[in-house]
This record gives structure tokens, sequence and C-alpha cells, in this order.
């Protein structure tokens, strides 16, 4: 039976702050519409039974997606389009953007909301297992002020959520930690587009000297909330992929289903499916486990990726000793490989100022000598590689080292610095030449002299960083 | 239903369709389909299942392709609609409308309008797309007849069209 237009009333008061105070001041009345894909759908059906409607769609507030250093947030009335258009969903949450392509088709992403697909609670919602492996929390705004709440503790029942009745779930935020690890996605229903799910599963994973370091594994439309298999992780993690691990693993998630049988399917070939869904994810993370030369290039770089800022920066200082040059490397993640990491220090490099230059200088001790003159830009890891870096200084003839010292003292006199130069490879003679043909240079041809020095140490460093 | 009760929540809204100011006064829950039908007499835009899995209803609101049974026409207020009467200019066709008739993109007509205009949405971002691109432009929109075939090469003809007969 079709719905009567004219027993609903719709309003729009075109910002947030308008309707948080509308939904506080007749809790649980008025229901908000974004894009209409669900509500639209009950109200064609004459299932709808709030009577009263609140328009969010495209409001600013909620239509929009913040990047910071720690998080994405995305505003609870950004499209599915919108999802999948995002540079840093599609580089750093591979699984968001699957689920956004999946649902639906193209009309339907462009006014489906993420935030809709959250509070309406289906079971079956492809992007719920993704944002349960990610991590999310949520951000909820009422008139009271807003809460943040992990996501996971959102569904507590069927269709049943935290959400207040005065409450309207503003943003979700991501935690941009995952994207070293493994993630697979897969969605088996009737078609692989347009259809429901019968189940879906989104997994994240990483491996560390062949055995599984942390995986994260979620199901939709296996039991009455999406739901994340923590006991399965538990058994898996720490081990290795082998035959008997993929069967105990599929014990655990059968164990685990409460799933029912509906139009769409049965409770029996749900946990079939379930189970065999988790086992070809473990297969696919244990395929993709990097050779043994490569390995710990990639286990350094994915652990690095995943770190917190103030870890990851205190992980690369010691390539180079500017912070500024370690914040730009940070906000670069995640990179994918060696090549991509020294790509990114070059380009950080070359965007810094004098005085971020200077700081990276100073960390330096003097060729000749162990330690700098700033000391506590060292790190034992700095002081380490330096000493690699000037081997040859040691064995240098006693005359040769005067000569260095005195050079040394010339060059920092004329330009009020410490001398740099990418030592590695060459002979106290060699190097004494260089230092005098630089002291011939004009300031600004000496500055930048110093800055390709130095930008070859930090190359030279990073590389000998990624192999652990 | 009282008139009373219909006047009380009957709104006035405007909004521009293919290029015309428009105003009507609705409820606001009122599909945006039915307007447009009813209202308006654009009876291009079709309805098939009024859920939003067909895509017959498909029309363009501020340049994106939406279904329009699913749009309260409140939340079309202040936008612009371009409905598939909107397309031709005057008695010279749209590219893609040639296309169809061309490589007989059409059989019982229902899901013509709601394609070619989910044709234009993704030409308009995606001016050369692949094959695979196209089918998935198009694949909120069912056809009955099947006629996928014609359909995506009316696509492909639009996009590379020939230049000798």
């Amino acid at each position: 039976m079709r719905s009567n237009p004219a027993d609903y009333e719709m309003i729009a008061p075109g910002s947030l702050y308008a309707i948080v105070s509308l939904l506080a001041k007749e809790p649980g009345v008025w229901v908000p519409i974004a894009g209409g894909t669900d509500v639209m759908v009950q109200y064609a059906a004459g299932k709808l039974p709030a009577r009263k409607l609140v328009s969010i769609w495209n409001l600013p507030e909620l239509r929009r997606i913040e990047v910071t250093a720690e998080e994405i947030r995305i505003g609870a009335g950004c499209t599915y389009t919108d999802i999948r258009r995002h540079e840093i969903v599609g580089s750093e949450f591979p699984l968001l953007r699957s689920a956004a392509r999946w649902t639906g088709g193209v009309a339907n992403q462009n006014r489906g909301t993420i935030g809709g697909n959250i509070v309406n609670a289906s079971p079956a919602a492809d992007s719920l297992p993704a944002l349960l492996v990610y991590d999310s929390e949520l951000i909820l705004v009422s008139i009271r002020g807003e809460r943040r709440l992990p996501y996971a503790s959102f569904h507590t029942g069927y269709k049943k959520t935290l959400l207040a009745t005065d409450e309207l779930l503003q943003a979700v935020c991501l935690p941009r930690r995952f994207s070293g690890y493994f993630s697979h996605a897969r969605k088996v229903g009737a078609r692989n587009a347009q259809a429901i799910s019968k189940v879906c599963i989104a997994a994240l994973g990483h491996l560390g000297d062949g055995v599984v370091e942390d995986v994260r594994i979620a199901l939709g439309s296996v039991a009455p909330v999406p739901l994340r298999l923590t006991e399965t992780e538990k058994i898996v993690r720490g081990k290795a992929i082998d035959s008997e691990l993929l069967h105990l693993a599929r014990n655990a998630v059968a164990d685990k289903i409460q799933s029912i049988d509906d139009i769409r399917s049965t409770a029996r070939y749900r946990a079939a499916v379930a189970g065999n869904l988790v086992a070809e994810f473990l297969n696919r993370l244990n395929s993709e486990q990097p050779g043994p030369e490569r390995g710990e290039v990639k286990d350094v770089l994915a652990r690095w990726n995943r770190s917190s800022v103030d870890e990851a920066m205190q992980a690369i200082l010691p390539c180079c000793a500017s912070k500024a040059w370690a914040q730009g490397m940070v906000a670069r993640r995640p990179l994918a490989d060696e090549s991509a990491l020294v790509a990114a220090s070059n380009e950080t490099w070359h965007s810094l100022t004098q005085s971020d230059w200077m700081q990276a200088f100073q960390s330096h001790p003097r060729i000749g000598e162990r330690s700098s003159l700033e000391p506590q830009s060292q790190t034992a890891r700095s002081v380490e590689w330096s000493a690699q870096e000037q081997e040859n200084v040691g064995h240098a003839e006693a005359a040769v080292k005067i000569a260095l010292a005195d050079a040394n003292q010339e060059y920092e006199r004329r330009f009020n610095r410490i001398f740099i130069v990418c030592a590695t490879g060459k002979s106290v003679p060699e190097i004494l030449e260089i230092l005098r043909r630089r002291l011939k240079n004009d300031a600004e041809t000496e500055l930048h002299e110093a800055g390709e020095q130095q930008r070859q140490i930090t190359e030279l460093r990073l590389r000998k960083w990624l192999q652990g | 239903m009282s008139d009373s009760r219909e006047s009380l929540t009957k709104v006035e809204i405007s909004f521009t369709v293919n290029g015309e100011r428009k105003t009507v006064r609705a409820h606001p829950m009122e599909r945006l389909l039915d307007i447009l039908r009813q209202q308006f007499q654009l009876t291009g835009t079709k309805e098939g299942c009024g859920e939003g899995e067909c895509g017959s209803c498909a029309v363009l609101m501020d340049g994106i392709l939406v279904n329009s049974c699913l749009v309260p026409v409140l939340q079309a207020a202040g936008s612009n609609v371009v409905t598939i009467e909107g397309l031709a200019a005057g008695e010279t066709l749209h590219v893609l409308q040639e296309a169809f008739l061309e490589c007989g993109g059409a059989q019982c007509g229902i899901c013509t309008p709601g394609m070619i205009l989910a044709a234009v949405h993704l030409l308009n971002g995606t001016p050369n797309p692949t094959l695979e691109e196209i089918r998935e432009g198009l694949s909120g929109n069912l056809c009955r007849c099947t006629g996928y075939s014609q359909i995506v090469e009316a696509v492909e003809r639009a996009v590379h069209p020939r230049t000798t007969a």
C-alpha cells in the first residue's frame, strides 16, 4: 500500500544547529532523511512509521571529509560517490572504497550516505564491516554537545543503536594506521553488484617473520549486527598460516555465527561461506608474504606507515635531523617502497627553509670527530651511521687529519656552520680536496652544495634504515 | 483526506526544470517523479520499480544522476533538474539520443530515458570511458527487454562517432 504524501510533514532547516535544536525540542518525533535511499523505499511501501521528517541532505556541516595526520573524518552526509572519489580513502582505506563501490548503482551512490548506512544499522550494509576493522569512531551531536564513541559499540541489536532520540550522527573517524596492512574484501550475493549480500567480509592483516603479526576480520549479514571475529583473530595471531590453522579458523567462525534463514539465504549456507571467506583471506594474506630479501624492507616501511605520528618522527629523525623534514616525511605516508621513500625525501628536503637545513647540518659531527656540536640532536643510530660514513678518516695519516681540522675551522669561520660532505666511500685526501675547493664558493653556491651533500647522506641513511 | 489538511501541509517549492524556472504547491514528501510527470506533464521520466532499483526514473539534479522516485520534492528546492525532454536542442537530438536511435538501443522504451541520462552523467565525468566504465556507469539501470548489448554499443558510438557512413 502506497503512502499518502498528505500524511507526512517534512522540513529542511538548512543548518546543523537548527536541526539539533528541533531534535531536542521534540525528541524521537523528527526522523532525519538524507538521500532517501532507505527512507523513501520504506515510504513507497507504506512502511515508514515516522510522520515528521527533517531533511539533512547536502548539509554543509555533514558533507565534508577532513584529513589530519592522525585520522580521516568523514561527515555523515557524505555520499558513496564522495567516498569513492576521495584520494585518501582510495590510498589508505581500500576496504571502505570497495564497499562504497558495491553499494547500489550510480544514482544510489550519488544519494546514499555513509551516515544513513550506519544509523539504519542493516546487518547487511557493505560498509559496516570495513568500519569495524578500521577501528572507526563515531561523533554524535545534540544540543547537549558532541560525544565520541567507538563504532564497535554502536550497534546493540538488530537495527538498534546507541543513538539517543535527540542525537544526530555527525561524522565517522578512521585512524590512519592501517595503510601498511594487506586488505581483503569480498561480497557473496546473488550477483556482484546491485544485490544485497548474503555474506560479506572485510579483513586486514600483516605478517612478520612468517607468522601473522596482526589480523582484523569482520563479517556482514551473518548476525543481527555487523560482526568482528575477535576470537578467530586471537586464534590466528602469532601463528604461521598452514592447513591446520585454516581448519581452526573455520571452526571458530562457525561457532561464532548465529545467522538466520531469510529470503536471501539459509543459516547453514552462510556459516559455510563465512568460513570459506575467512580461509580465503588467510590464504591470500599468506601468499602476499614478501620474499626473504625484500621482506625486511617491506616490514620496516609497513610498520612505519602505520605507526603513530610521534613514533614515525622518532624512527626517521636519525636519517636527517631536521624536524620539518621528518614532519614532511610523516605527512607523506603511506610510502609504498624504497624508491617512493627516497623520492618523498628529496621532495621534502627541497621544500624546506634554510633554518630547517641548518638544523640537519648542525646535528652532524665534524669530519674527523664523533660527537656533534649539538649532541642532543644525535641518536645512537645517527652516531653509529656517522662513524660508518667516516670510517676512512680513522685510517688517515696524522698530518692529513691536522690539515682537515684546520680546513674545518676555516670553513666554519667563513660560512658559520660545519662542513657537510657525504663522506661514504671517500678517502680523507679526497674530502680535504673537496673542502678546499668549496671554501672558494660564494655563500649561496655553497649552501646549495651543502644541501645536496645532506640530501645524499639522507638517502644513504634511509636505505640503511630500511634494512632494519 | 480533507482539503484543510491538504492546504495545511502543502508548501511552495521552486526549482529549475530543463532550463525553465518552476514553482509548485506540493506536499514536501511528494516524489519528484510524480511532480515531473503529473504537474509538468514531463512523462518521459518513467516509473519502474518505485524503490530505486531500476533507474527508469533517473534524472539529473544539479548535474548528478538521481532516481527521482527517491527524491522528496522538498529536496529538489532550488536545484536544477534535467529530464530526457531537456536534452535535445530544439529539433537537434543529443548525440546520445542519436546513438541510441542508430544502434537500436531501445525496445519497449521504458528504460531508455533513464539509460540515456545515466550515459550523459557518465560522459560528463568520464568523456572517454572504457567498456568496463560504461557498464558500471549504467549498472543501476535495468532493461527488462535485456537489450544491453545495443545500449552499451550506443554509448560507445556516442564516444567514437563514425566519421564515414
